[in-house]
């Protein structure tokens, strides 16, 4: 068989307006509009985030530790852009891995989220 | 790798907001790095990422995005699967797909249809639920995901 994308990945939320508020505006990604109005869409550039809630699935809520991480130029700067939106934090300041800045934040519901730039290339000096 | 496909629909739009860019890489927790290794890389035949880092940090591209299929335990954190349909992987043909996969042992749930798409879930060693997804329908304005 052969896997050709990764078609969407769910986020699970309680209150579907406040992820949508959240996701669209919060964090400035586009929804898309040509998606089922109940099955809100917001692309990233590369894959989609599909919000669901657990009428829609039919399991019980529970957080997703799936951690997107999304790209960012510079990760202090989107923290304090997030933090002047009530965003918190679980660091103060960016982690350095000692290839990557990292901070690490959760959705209204719990889902954990990333902001990453990787800042050091690959062993072989390529860049992901 | 990683290479970026963006959706021409999107190009140019997503400076807004904190300007992100794209999604780096998703994770994927796991209990047993090599049971894991084992269904992404020769079941599911995902791409491992020569570069990827570690023994308990392995990275699979899945032609627009990075899974990372990696323990909690070595990270700090406790293991929760992923709730199901977290990541809905696109197949040609789901009903083949779940075939393929029951040949080889696996229990892949039934397949159901939205009217839009076909879906199958399968269980990683884990207990994360995999959703085999395959979307035949346009949208409505004619243009396809």
């Amino acid at each position: 068989m052969h896997v050709e994308r990764t078609d969407f990945v769910g986020v699970p939320v309680t209150d579907r307006e406040r992820a949508m508020g959240f996701y669209g505006h919060t964090l400035g990604l586009k929804r898309n509009s040509l998606a089922h109005p109940e099955w809100p869409e917001f692309e990233t550039g590369n894959v989609t985030i599909l919000l669901n809630t657990p009428e829609q699935t039919g399991v019980p809520f529970s957080p997703s530790n799936t951690a997107i991480a999304l790209r960012v130029a510079d990760v202090a700067e989107a923290m304090r852009e997030l933090e002047a939106k009530g965003v918190t934090f679980l660091f103060p300041e960016p982690y350095d891995s000692g290839v990557c800045h990292m901070a690490f934040f959760k959705d209204p519901d719990g889902n954990s989220l990333i902001l990453h730039h990787r800042h050091a290339p690959y062993p072989d000096g390529s860049t992901p | 790798m990683g290479s970026p496909i963006p959706s021409s629909r999107w190009r140019g739009r997503l400076a807004e907001g904190i300007g992100a860019q794209r999604v780096d890489y998703i994770r994927v927790p796991v209990t047993d790095i090599e049971q894991a290794k084992h269904f992404y890389g020769e079941l599911l035949g995902l791409e491992r990422n020569p570069n990827s880092p570690g023994d308990d940090w392995v990275e699979y591209e899945v032609g627009n995005v990075t899974l990372v299929v990696m323990t909690p335990h070595t990270h700090d954190y406790e293991f929760t699967p992923l709730p199901p349909a977290t990541i809905a992987l696109r197949v040609s043909d789901v009903a083949a797909a779940k075939a393929k996969l029951e040949s080889a042992g696996l229990e892949v749930g039934e397949m159901w249809d939205s009217g839009v798409c076909h879906g199958a879930g399968v269980s990683d060693p884990a207990g994360n639920r995999i959703l085999l997804h395959h979307r035949y329908a346009p949208y409505p304005d004619g243009s396809t995901p």
